[in-house]
């Protein structure tokens, strides 16, 4: 008898014993079988390119979600360091080199600068 | 491709579906699959894991990630797909146990290990299915006692020898895809094959047991 044949032989007496499984596991396979149905999700076209199981897509889509969640706080304050940092004018760099005399004493008997001072106000 | 042509004869949901979208598993299918499968399941997993809770929770574990994670794949590619989750997760139920049974053995010998004797012995006995039983009382003890000795067998066979038996023969794949679940060569899959019909064999004639 070769290998097939004696395994031809021994799948029904196996297959009996699966047949036998008793009656409080035969309810939980039964109750596991309809869990794991409840949790299929019908696969998704995704620009028409490719399809992936429903499953895995509401996984990337709640992993996408949590991952924007945590870099909104630090984008917020990133946005903000930068809206700061635009809406100072370079006056303040301009009054410390008065203030350190910095600026050769020609500059203030430029016209351009005077007329530029004039319009930004100082 | 046998496990897979075995179920490729479930009948398809008509609709209209798209040609495409007709060639993936349908809930229905999955449902039909599941319950093909889900008895011989968990039989595998007794005869690997020796405990029968165990064993409801890896197949129940195994049923939800391929529902959860596979309804793009097409019918006849779900026999591989779930035993290859199947014995990945008893693989983990094995690794499990042995990180908690290191740390029992330790708090054990610290003297911190609780007892666990209130088993009430009652609660693993199960009512067996009635259908296939002989008529005569005789006839119904010795089918009995070939089928226990079948399954002592069975479970006393090396791991990966019985691993590569069942999903070679009872889940009926081929070499490749049984070499693909096993993450193994071809060549390793005959050789536990054959190992593991030998030993079966022999183990089956030392109890007097002809098929």
């Amino acid at each position: 008898m070769n290998e097939k044949e004696f395994a031809d032989k021994l799948k029904p007496w196996l297959e009996r014993a699966a047949g036998q499984v008793g009656e409080m596991q035969a309810t939980r396979l039964k109750s596991a079988r309809l869990r794991a149905l409840d949790a299929y999700r019908e696969p998704v076209r995704l620009l028409g390119l490719v399809t992936v199981s429903g499953g895995t897509l509401q996984e990337l889509h709640y992993s996408i979600v949590q991952r924007s969640l945590l870099w909104l706080p630090i984008l917020a304050l990133l946005t903000a360091l930068t809206v700061m940092s635009v809406s100072e004018p370079d006056l303040g760099e301009l009054d410390v080199e008065l203030l350190t005399q910095e600026l050769p004493p020609d500059a203030f008997l430029d016209k351009d600068l005077r007329s530029w001072l004039g319009k930004t106000g100082v | 491709m046998g496990g897979a042509s075995r179920f490729a004869t479930i009948s398809r949901e008509p609709g209209p579906l798209s040609r495409r979208r007709a060639s993936l598993a349908t809930k229905k299918e999955m449902s039909d699959f599941l319950a093909s499968v889900e008895r011989r399941a968990f039989k595998q997993c007794v005869y690997s894991v020796h405990d029968d809770e165990a064993a409801l929770d890896i197949v129940q574990d195994a049923m939800m990630r391929l529902a959860e994670k596979y309804s793009d794949r097409p019918p006849t590619e779900l026999p591989m797909l779930f035993q290859r989750i199947l014995q990945n997760a008893m693989r983990d139920h094995f690794r499990r146990t042995k990180v908690r049974s290191t740390w029992t053995t330790l708090l054990s010998n610290m003297g911190l290990g609780g007892e666990d004797d209130d088993a009430d012995p009652l609660e693993t006995l199960g009512v067996e299915d009635q259908g296939n039983i002989p008529a005569s009382p005789a006839d119904r003890l010795e089918q009995g006692q070939v089928m226990a000795a079948i399954e002592e067998a069975v479970r006393g066979l090396p791991d990966r020898q019985r691993e590569a038996f069942m999903l070679r023969y009872w889940e009926e794949l081929d070499v490749s895809e049984t070499a693909k679940v096993m993450g193994c060569s071809e060549g390793s899959v005959k050789t536990h094959c054959s190992r593991a019909t030998h030993a079966l064999a022999k183990v089956l004639r030392s109890k007097g047991i002809t098929l």
